[in-house]
């Protein structure tokens, strides 16, 4: 395409003669103190390759700029055979690609519905897991993060070979983070006892309950059989 | 108002605690009846070192801090009667870094003071004494004291 314009310009010398008016009207705002006469013939051999260019992308995009565009354009540009012609394929491509475009947007609308809802479906099978009270809440939530509002800590967990930092909830059961630490170290959960301050940690008790802070320490000890 | 220094310095103790302590000890300050927090008296445990005749105890141990802690150092007792050449009749333990006129400093920690006290119970000193059975048995009768030291450590089983 830019070869054939490129081509026909020595032809036509309109582009020569006209870009004058045409360029200070168009450009007026972008470099009207600059339209040497050689300056503007140069950026318009320049543009109007890209403009051509520009129209077959954004014609997708927006429409009704491009047209507007285009008549400013057909109306002065010389060569009215290419023009016309790119004119005919851009507008042929443009309802093709405007239509594929429409497809593709609703194909991104079906697929992020389905994201959604498999999010909705996975947070509801966690919350099951974790506690009825907070389901509710936190399915609205989860679209963009679960639950913000409920306050984490850092929790260490000591064994005698050092220690292992979990973030959990204030407000969670500490089952939840047994199980997390048993499965971490491969180790019957039945085998193993956590205590804080010296006291047997109640599974179903909370960070909260036994007023933990951040970076408190659990104690865990592999029964002795 | 040097209880004042006292508890703030205790207060930081267990702040300190509650972060970082060695496996298996305990510190913490007692709670009274009506649920408020004594600072000056802290029930700890010490765990008896692994691979000593006192590993699988966990050895009680109270720290009774005075109003003129950290200038002096906090009286530690076992329960009485507690079986170590160290510690007397009554519990109180007897090593040099717990005695004022000797190698107590302000700076040792509730954690130095535990740690250096299970390091005492497998490594009695015999130079200082604190009762007749545990030392002499060291002295004289190293299988029998072994034994004793044994039974020790499986009457005072994990208390979780």
């Amino acid at each position: 395409m830019a070869d054939s314009t490129d081509d026909f310009e020595p032809l036509f010398d309109y582009s020569r003669v006209q870009p004058l008016n045409f360029v200070s009207l168009d450009d007026d705002d972008d470099d009207d103190d600059t339209a040497s006469p050689a300056l503007s013939s140069k950026r318009r051999r320049i543009a109007k390759p890209i403009v051509i260019e520009d129209l077959e992308e954004n014609t997708n995009v927006i429409q009704i700029m491009d047209s507007g565009k285009n008549e400013e354009l057909d109306w002065l540009s010389p060569p009215p055979k290419v023009s016309r012609n790119a004119q005919r394929t851009v507008v042929e491509d443009s309802t093709l690609k405007e239509l594929r475009l429409k497809k593709k947007e609703l194909e991104s609308v079906a697929q992020s519905a389905e994201d959604v809802v498999r999010a909705v479906e996975e947070s509801v099978k966690l919350q099951l897991g974790s506690s009825m009270q907070s389901s509710l809440e936190a399915v609205a939530d989860q679209p963009s993060k679960p639950t913000c509002e409920r306050v984490k800590i850092v929790i260490s967990i000591q064994d005698k070979d050092g220690t292992k930092q979990f973030r959990i909830y204030t407000d969670d059961k500490f089952e939840r983070l047994f199980k997390m630490y048993a499965d971490k170290v491969k180790l019957d959960i039945q085998n193993l006892v956590f205590s804080f301050d010296g006291d047997k940690i109640n599974p179903a008790s909370t960070p909260d309950g036994l007023g933990m802070e951040e970076n408190d320490i659990i104690e865990v000890r592999v029964k002795s059989s | 108002m040097s209880g004042g220094i006292a508890r703030g310095r205790l207060a930081e103790e267990r702040k300190a605690w509650r972060k970082n302590h060695p496996h298996g000890f305990v510190a913490k300050p007692e709670t009274l009846t009506d649920g408020t927090v004594n600072l000056m008296v802290w029930h700890c445990t010490i765990p008896g070192k692994a691979g000593t005749d006192w590993e699988g105890g966990y050895f009680p141990l109270t720290l009774h801090f005075s109003e003129d802690y950290p200038s002096k150092p906090p009286k530690c007792k076992f329960p009485p009667n507690f079986f170590h050449p160290n510690v007397y009749p009554s519990g109180t333990v007897c090593l040099s870094i717990l005695n004022e006129d000797s190698g107590w400093r302000p700076a040792i920690t509730v954690k130095q003071i535990l740690v250096g006290i299970q390091d005492l119970l497998d490594q009695p000193n015999p130079a200082d004494p604190a009762q007749t059975e545990g030392y002499h048995l060291f002295i004289q009768d190293a299988a029998e004291y072994k034994k004793r030291v044994r039974l020790q450590a499986k009457q005072y089983p994990p208390i979780v």
